[in-house]
């Protein structure tokens, strides 16, 4: 009870609680414990110290143990940079962005946390539209035109999709129809018991649906735009946020679903539909990365590419899937650095075009060391995480059944990369034609410390390679019927 | 047998006799809606009677088809009147399958309506004429899909008995009833030419659609083509009438309460409707009966998925 | 019962298919609200209970009474003209329903032979929300995109009654507000959207391409 407390019930007592403090400091303040809270109980449920129990629609698996473990990292550092990036003369508009601001965030981890720990459909479901609810806000900070479409798009099409993963629940009790579960409530773990018994055709439609309903949010090819122009017109922090967890909140979803069906008959569709998807993410992204101009836009889609990855893994299963979970974790923390380093960019440029970037080594070289390294990081060059998970990924899908699948993917990586650096490296060392460059010196601010800080934490985790970290997933992996 | 015969020459007659009361009962209602006094109750008797006394001239160019096209008319539907039945009396003509005659003969005096009106060489009466079968074109479904759909769940093909025989323990009956009431509702304005579709008071060449078939017309010929006017509107009042039948349990006097009831409440619905609605663009009319055959086609599909 | 008000709702779909006008749009949403509303009142008839009735409520409260009035609002606020403008024509987008509902009709009864299920509910609902997303399609106007969104969610509420399985109350509830609050953030988003761009058609929002 008091872990439910603790990761839900106090976020919304602190959204609450910023509804009527309007001192952006105290705001900061309450934040910021409620992420020490969350950070601090999600460690301790993972490291297994306490065995959480939780009441009702919710409960905790080694799934769920993982994901809000990503989670709290990922909204702590957040936080974390977001004063010193509110207290920055920002856009003139964004005043009152700044005010709802922490309010929004903290509800934001209150819904996320719900999703993740809920172990029924429908309370899922309600949770993770409520995360888009307040996400969709924060995206329109900058109370300007592109962020204010890409809140519209984002918000409309997400839950265009959302609904369309609502009808795929009803499906998935259609296929209930005539068996045990009939009339039964829909609990993840009574339907991966029973799964066998289910209507096989309205269990792959359900998953259809909800695979391609939460595909909007999850940022799949091909119903990626509205998350692309979300990610790419939010915030940095913000964008951090949504790169970094929103998105595995919605591929949870996914591989709930995924986890039914992977004991019945319908698997061998399912895992092309998968895989299919996540080819045509890696694919997108490789085609953008040609003419790619907006750098954030360009994270964005590398965030495809990423969660293209971590799809393929899930679709091709056994190795791949270890390498998937292992991914997720890196990819999360990869995206924070890049997208604060990607904030601070803009703010010393005030542009997110590319060809208006240069010298960003002489002017901001702080950031810009940091974004390079950042960059290699999500490149998968060791010693960073992402190396070791791209590798396993890539054994798995040699060792697998279709191995035929890794020389697209390689050839697209590659592509991806080479495009991604050359674009880079043309916004850190590339020069104006008549400008002159000033080596400029850059203070050493919050938001600097939180990359290193982040940074050191991925190769550490990489290089040290925890054991409760392979025991988990490894529980996972048994939990999708992946034996190794 | 005889008695049989009797009723269903009564209930021709009562239709013939009463088609312009129900004409003019419409018109006196829709002036009081509107706040006027109207004409009296009786003014289309009126006006038939001084038609019948003018004399009849013909345009020059006409050839005998405009001298039969009215007494087509007329007749059709008496024909068409006779096949209906009043109250519970069983019709004159009555045999498997009338439905499709039913439709049919009210399809030929249109025919006739339209060739006349070509016949007589007006640009202006062929481009009424143009309209007129445009919109046919698109009316004809609305009645085979609703009547079709009813004539499945009753299992029979004629019109006395689909409307005597169904129960009205039937579940489904009652969204038939609402569906059927409405497509036919909204196929019999098109049809007799009212309110939404077609203005029967305007006499501006440019957006009238069955009035402009007549305008060469007079004396007898305008009196027979007024006169089988008359006679359609009440057919299709009577058809709209005939869905509710089966509430009254197969009961003589109840089923003449529901006539009765019935034709004064339609009459208030035409004066509602003629007096709320304004007069669709001559573009939007296909859509405005596309509108109602896609009812009738809801009702073929449910009659489909509640076997 | 069900199967005459899933046609009635059927019928309020053709009706939307047909009008050219933004209002009523809001009144079509209405009129789903109330025979939602009613669907989920029948069951209380015969056995009533005061717990069970809180939905029902919710229901009319939010879907029949609050969002029209703010949608109303919203238009009355904003100055939006009245004509829907669609892209394609209405006649076109007439005929494109009448198909699509033929089609669902006949593949929801190929499909009801091997599950057990409520055809017309299923089938009404499934078509609401294809008309919901044709609605999105082939409509200019942001608030009609709206009105489309809500035809959607109706029509997965009126699917998921002929499934016949019901949500725990939290959970329906928890529904009705996260589409509440997506109508809300909507309107919002529609004001500062006629604020900055100075209309509310979609061909404003193209700025953001790759």
């Amino acid at each position: 009870m008091i872990e439910l407390f603790i990761f839900i019930a106090l976020p919304v007592f602190a959204s609450a609680l910023c509804f009527a403090v309007k001192n952006l400091k105290v705001q900061y303040a309450l934040s910021l414990t409620v992420a020490v809270f969350h950070l601090t109980l999600s460690v301790i449920v993972f490291l297994g110290v306490h065995q959480a129990v939780l009441p009702g629609f919710f409960s905790i698996d080694s799934l769920s143990k993982l994901f809000i473990l990503i989670l709290s990292n990922v909204y702590f550092w957040v936080v974390l940079v977001s004063f010193s990036y509110l207290k920055r003369p920002a856009m003139p508009k964004a005043g009152e962005g700044k005010r709802y601001y922490f309010l929004l965030l903290n509800f934001y981890l209150a819904a996320n946390s719900a999703a993740m720990l809920s172990n029924h459909f429908g309370m899922y479901w309600v949770a993770s539209e409520a995360t888009t609810l307040s996400v969709a806000p924060l995206i329109y900070f900058y109370r300007n035109e592109e962020s204010l479409e890409a809140m519209w798009k984002y918000l409309f099409l997400v839950s265009i999709g959302i609904a369309f993963a609502f009808m795929g629940i009803l499906m998935l009790t259609l296929s209930a129809k005539g068996t045990v579960l009939e009339g039964q409530q829909l609990f993840f773990w009574e339907f991966i018991k029973n799964a066998k018994e289910l209507n096989p055709i309205w269990l792959k439609v359900s998953f259809i649906f909800i695979f391609v309903g939460l595909s909007t949010k999850i940022g799949i090819a091909p119903m990626h735009s509205a998350d692309i122009d979300a990610t790419s017109n939010a915030p940095g922090p913000v964008a951090a946020l949504m790169s970094g967890s929103l998105r595995l909140t919605a591929l949870l979803g996914v591989m709930r679903i995924f986890q039914i069906v992977r004991f019945t008959s319908s698997y061998d569709v399912v895992r092309i539909i998968l895989i299919t998807g996540a080819l045509l993410s890696l694919f997108v992204a490789f085609v953008y990365m040609f003419k790619a101009n907006n750098f954030q836009r360009m994270l964005a889609y590398s965030s495809v590419e990423h969660l293209g990855l971590i799809t393929l893994g899930l679709g091709i299963g056994g190795f791949a899937f270890i390498g998937a979970m292992y991914h997720a974790v890196y990819n999360s923390m990869s995206k924070v650095v890049l997208f604060i380093g990607s904030g601070n960019i803009h703010r010393a440029f005030k542009t997110r075009e590319m060809s208006k970037i240069s010298s960003v080594l002489n002017k901001v070289p702080k950031t810009g060391w940091l974004f390079l390294t950042a960059f290699f990081a999500i490149s998968g060059i060791p010693p960073f995480g992402m190396f070791f998970s791209e590798i396993k990924i890539f054994e798995g899908i040699l060792f697998s059944d279709m191995p035929y699948i890794l020389a697209p993917v390689m050839f697209f990586l590659l592509f991806i990369f080479v495009n991604m650096g050359r674009n880079i490296f043309s916004m850190l060392y590339g020069k104006r034609e008549n400008g002159e460059v000033h080596n400029e010196t850059e203070p050493f601010d919050f938001s600097h410390f939180v990359s290193v800080a982040l940074l050191i934490l991925l190769t550490a985790i990489a290089i040290s390679s925890p054991d409760i970290l392979y025991q988990n997933i490894l529980v996972i992996a048994k939990d999708f019927g992946f034996a190794l | 047998m005889g008695l049989g015969l009797l009723q269903g020459i009564v209930s021709v007659l009562v239709v013939l006799g009463l088609s312009p009361l129900f004409a003019g009962l419409v018109n006196k209602l829709k002036a009081i809606l509107t706040g006027r006094i109207g004409a009296p109750l009786l003014q289309p008797y009126y006006e038939m009677q001084r038609l019948f006394r003018k004399e009849t001239i013909n345009a020059i160019g006409s050839s005998f088809i405009s001298r039969i096209s009215p007494l087509v008319n007329l007749v059709t539907m008496i024909i068409a009147a006779a096949m209906l039945p009043v109250g519970f009396w069983k019709p004159v003509i009555s045999f498997d399958g009338d439905i499709i005659l039913f439709a049919y003969i009210l399809g030929l005096s249109r025919f006739f309506q339209i060739l006349a009106a070509m016949d007589i060489g007006s640009s202006f009466e062929g481009m009424g004429a143009a309209r007129e079968a445009t919109f046919a074109l698109f009316a004809e479904p609305i009645f085979f899909f609703s009547f079709g759909s009813i004539s499945f769940i009753s299992g029979y093909t004629s019109l006395y008995m689909i409307l005597h025989s169904i129960q009205h323990q039937n579940i489904s009956y009652e969204v038939f009833i609402v569906i059927c009431s409405i497509s036919v509702f909204m196929l019999a304005v098109t049809e007799c030419s009212r309110m939404p579709v077609d203005d029967p008071n305007t006499h501006l060449e440019l957006t009238m659609i069955h009035e402009v078939m007549i305008l060469d017309n007079s004396g007898l010929d305008l009196f027979l083509y007024q006169y089988s006017g008359y006679i359609k509107l009440f057919i299709y009042a009577i058809l709209e009438i005939s869905f509710f039948y089966p509430f009254s349990g197969q009961g003589y006097l109840l089923g003449i309460i529901i006539f009765i009831t019935g034709s004064l409440v339609l009459a208030t619905a035409l004066g509602v409707v003629e007096t709320i609605a304004s007069r669709y663009k001559m573009k939007n009319i296909p859509q405005y009966l596309l509108f109602a055959t896609a009812i009738g086609i809801l009702n073929l599909l449910i009659y489909t998925f509640t076997r | 019962m069900e199967n005459v008000l899933s046609i009635l709702f059927c019928l309020s779909l053709f009706y939307l298919s047909v009008t050219s006008r933004v209002k009523a749009y809001v009144t079509v949403l209405r009129v789903q609200g109330i025979i939602l509303t009613i669907l989920l009142v029948i069951p209380f008839l015969s056995h009533f209970s005061v717990y069970g009735i809180i939905i029902p409520a919710t229901m009319l409260i939010v879907k029949v009474i609050y969002i029209p009035r703010y949608i109303n609002k919203v238009i009355l606020d904003l100055d939006i003209k009245r004509r829907i403008e669609p892209t394609i024509q209405q006649m076109v987008f007439l005929a494109l329903v009448i198909a699509t509902i033929v089609i669902i009709f006949f593949a929801s009864q190929l499909l009801s032979k091997s599950t057990p299920l409520n055809v017309i509910p299923f089938a009404s609902g499934f078509s609401a929300i294809a008309i919901g997303i044709y609605i999105i399609m082939f409509r200019k106007k942001l608030i009609v995109h709206v009105c489309g969104f809500l035809v959607l969610e109706n029509g997965i509420f009126l699917f998921g009654t002929s499934v016949a399985f019901e949500l725990p109350m939290l959970i329906e509830l928890g529904t009705l507000l996260d589409v509440f609050v997506v109508v809300f953030l909507m309107g919002i988003a529609l004001n500062r959207i006629s604020s900055t761009f100075e209309g509310f058609e979609v061909a404003h929002l193209g700025r953001l391409k790759d």
